[in-house]
């Protein structure tokens, strides 16, 4: 289920009660939860005659209530967090909870084996088949017919008449990133950078996690799993915070990213109908939308693992303020980036053997970067745009700042020119991130370049990009401001300016949001 | 808080509906009768207001939305009907009898006219309810449309001027031929809906005209079942469609394949006046 629907707000009114009814033991607690299960039990086969959806939330009802009590509070807490997660990831579809649950099983499985085994070539091995096997699952269901197709456009073009099969495969939603999630833990159990989890209804917890299981961010199992030693209580600070997390979050996405999407599918959809100008505001508002999109989910799970009493790492940190793409690794999906960083580009060697082994690794974790987020070529060439930035900059970087000093410019307009030029290169690989093929890709950079096609005459619907450019103003503000004003910090010690912040943002996702379920991107990947 | 900056923005943006010149906001305040209604989709804004007035030297009202369906443009033509004098013709482009192109949850953008028309809250209450209703909760999610922007926009200015306008760009005329086929999508409900609106405004009095708005002509041949729609829309009101998809030939005359622009609309409107669908102050030729 996606967060801006009516069932996960049935399933949150559901979930909550139950995980924090499991903090006592006392009889008074557990007479209350069972009560409540009553009650919901009650609601759910009055409200719902009809229909097979309220059939999951018996079963979470039920299971977790009986079963907590039974194996007391902290299991019993997995238990419900376990269960809800497989019922909001079931939602989708009940079949890839088969494959989530074997994931865990293999990878806890190996875990404790590398864990207990003492000859090195033998972990490594077994380290190795995890992540054979958790890329093995990525690459069947998410580059299986990618690889086909490729194959056989290459035979074709060298003259063969190749007859090859593609298959009917659904994409499991949230693949790419428990797999990554589950392949960290093996390797840093193999690493020894942790001791390997004993405790199966804790991993699978873990490893299925809700707030984070579709869209990330990635957490690591030695941070994230110690979370998971301890029973977590109902805290009103921490729901005061967590509650403001999540409505800038669904302000994110509802009201600027499912604003400005309709405006660039179309650009995108055809952007040879279109003039510059609308090439250059689709291009724009896409950096937007997926910069809120994205981040807006992160919000929303970082909000309610708050409410939950769990802390997730920051995933994005105003990343279109970064004066060089260096520091936008560092800010944009942190989560993803520091686990490229971790697991592919320091093993590979990092900036430790020379010049060119550091721009050969920089490009092959770039590609590959490219390459999670989706089977097209076109995100290979993202990837490829982001690692020719990554080797331009360090070869580049130096001679361009002496260039800056001697021009002698104030260190605001250097900051200035660095984030500009940052920014229009991002948006450039952006335009071969959206793009489904390299030939829509092409257009929108061939239109761009006609100076004829700049003016506001043939802007294409004037509402939706007045409406755009005023939640990114709205947005720039709030998020420029919150470098001086540290407005979450603000709203949680001042009572008035958090009732007038949360209302405010209430009052704008009513007038301005969009609520056709829109899927947020990144459920793609 | 959030519950009383709700009601006061609601009240403020209520205000703003009722004063707007939005051709809508002008339909429910009843200020405003006209001697030609016009309504459409987006090729409805054909019906370049302006042009028709000073060319037939009587007032207009246009109720053409981009992707109107028919299931919102007969509500709003008999609430027309019931809050103005009954206009001398009315002009409707069949081409909004097609499920595929028109935009099916554009009902949902008027409800911020709801208070206004018994037959808007009904379509709302009966297609639309979770928007129906979460408008009652929050008075500003009655606003949360482009239909609000637009009555915002034309707050203070006159809306009778909106019309695409560019000219169809070469790459568009060179790929013609890689378009495929038009097919209207309808069912006997969209002509039982329009033939209740024709019945409506035959009995105040209003001749009904039903037309085919001009196509880029090399779109033409891509239009698959035109005919049928035609013969189907006849058989269920009673009127002879006019077919002017061909009425046009100036490239520079059209936006895209569907749409004319300024140079064509006013091409298309003389087309009109010639064929009789529109009179003059001077008469009407009665064809």
């Amino acid at each position: 289920m996606i967060f801006n629907s009516l069932p996960f707000f049935v399933f949150i009114a559901v979930f909550l009660p139950l995980f924090f009814s499991t903090k006592r033991s006392e009889s008074a607690w557990t007479i209350g939860s069972v009560g409540y299960a009553a009650l919901l039990e009650g609601v759910l086969w009055y409200g719902t005659s009809q229909g097979w959806w309220h059939w999951p939330l018996h079963g979470l009802i039920l299971v977790t209530t009986i079963g907590s009590r039974l194996l007391g509070p902290l299991k019993g807490q997995h238990l419900i967090s376990l269960v809800g997660s497989y019922v909001f990831y079931g939602w989708w579809d009940w079949k890839f909870l088969f494959l989530v649950g074997f994931s865990t099983l293999l990878d806890f499985t190996l875990g404790l084996i590398v864990d207990r085994e003492s000859d090195d070539k033998k972990r490594r091995r077994l380290m190795v088949l995890s992540i054979v096997m958790n890329l093995g699952f990525l690459g069947f269901f998410k580059y299986f017919n990618f690889f086909i197709n490729s194959a056989a456009d290459l035979l074709t073009s060298v003259g063969f008449q190749p007859h090859l099969t593609t298959l009917r495969i659904i994409l499991p939603i949230g693949i790419s990133f428990y797999t990554f999630q589950s392949m960290s833990y093996v390797i840093d159990v193999y690493r020894k950078h942790m001791p390997a989890e004993r405790n199966f209804l804790k991993y699978a917890a873990f490893v299925s996690f809700w707030p984070q299981l579709v869209a990330g961010p990635i957490v690591r199992a030695k941070d994230f799993l110690p979370q998971f030693n301890h029973n977590h209580g109902f805290d009103w600070d921490r729901l005061i915070t967590g509650t403001g997390r999540i409505l800038w979050g669904f302000f994110k996405k509802c009201v600027i990213a499912d604003s400005i999407s309709p405006f660039v599918d179309q650009i995108f959809g055809e952007p040879s109908a279109f003039t510059s100008i609308n090439l250059f505001v689709g291009v724009v508002f896409y950096s937007f939308q997926i910069y809120c999109d994205f981040s807006g989910y992160s919000d929303i799970a970082i909000g309610f693992a708050r409410v939950l009493g769990f802390k997730f790492n920051e995933n994005f940190r105003t990343p279109y303020f970064s004066q060089n793409f260096s520091e936008f690794w560092t800010r944009w999906h942190i989560s993803l980036s520091s686990w490229l960083r971790d697991y592919l580009y320091i093993p590979l060697g990092g900036n430790r053997n020379g010049k060119f082994a550091t721009y050969k690794n920089n490009m092959l974790t770039m590609l590959l970067g490219g390459l999670w987020h989706g089977a097209n070529w076109t995100f290979m060439f993202w990837g490829f745009l982001h690692g020719m930035y990554l080797i331009g900059q360090r070869q580049l970087g130096k001679p361009f700042g002496a260039m800056m000093n001697g021009l002698r410019f104030p260190a605001w307009l250097k900051t200035g020119v660095n984030i500009a030029l940052t920014y229009f290169f991002t948006c450039l690989a952006w335009i071969f991130f959206r793009a489904t093929t390299f030939g829509k890709a092409m257009d929108v950079i061939t239109g761009l370049t006609d100076l004829r096609g700049y003016n506001l005459v043939s802007l294409m619907n004037k509402f939706w990009v007045m409406k755009g450019l005023l939640l990114i103003g709205i947005l720039l503000t709030i998020e420029i401001s919150n470098l001086r004003m540290h407005w979450s910090g603000l709203t949680f010690r001042q009572p008035a300016v958090r009732v007038f912040a949360y209302a405010s943002l209430l009052l704008l996702i009513a007038f301005f949001g969009s609520f056709g379920g829109g899927a947020f991107i990144y459920f793609q990947f | 808080m959030a519950f009383l900056m709700d009601r006061a923005g609601g009240w403020f943006l209520s205000k703003i509906t009722q004063e707007s010149q939005f051709r809508y906001s002008r339909l429910y305040n009843g200020h405003e009768s006209a001697d030609i209604l016009f309504v459409g989709n987006s090729r409805g804004l054909s019906f370049y207001q302006p042009y028709a007035e000073e060319k037939t030297g009587l007032t207009t009202n246009n109720l053409s939305y981009n992707g109107m369906p028919v299931s919102l443009a007969v509500p709003l033509v008999m609430d027309y009907l019931d809050n103005h004098n009954p206009p001398k013709v009315l002009v409707m482009d069949i081409s909004l009898l097609d499920s595929v192109r028109m935009d099916n949850k554009l009902g949902y953008q008027f409800n911020h006219y709801t208070p206004f028309s018994q037959r808007l809250s009904d379509l709302m209450k009966r297609d639309f309810a979770n928007d129906y209703y979460a408008g009652i909760v929050s008075h500003l999610y009655r606003y949360n449309s482009e239909v609000f922007q637009r009555t915002f926009f034309y707050w203070k200015k006159s809306d009778k001027d909106w019309l695409l306008d560019r000219v169809i760009s070469p790459s568009m005329i060179n790929s013609v031929d890689e378009q495929k086929t038009l097919r209207f999508s309808y069912d006997q409900k969209m002509l039982d809906q329009v033939s209740t609106m024709v019945h409506y405004a035959k009995e105040r009095g209003v001749r009904v005209e039903l037309v085919v708005n001009p196509y880029y002509p090399a779109f033409v041949p891509k239009i698959g079942n035109l005919d049928s729609l035609m013969n189907d829309l006849s058989l269920a009101t009673g009127l002879s469609v006019k077919n002017f998809e061909n009425a046009i030939t100036q490239t520079e005359a059209f936006g895209d394949y569907q749409h004319v622009n300024k140079v064509g609309a006013k091409l298309y409107l003389d087309k009109l006046i010639q064929a009789g669908v529109l009179e003059t102050r001077t008469g009407y030729n009665g064809k």
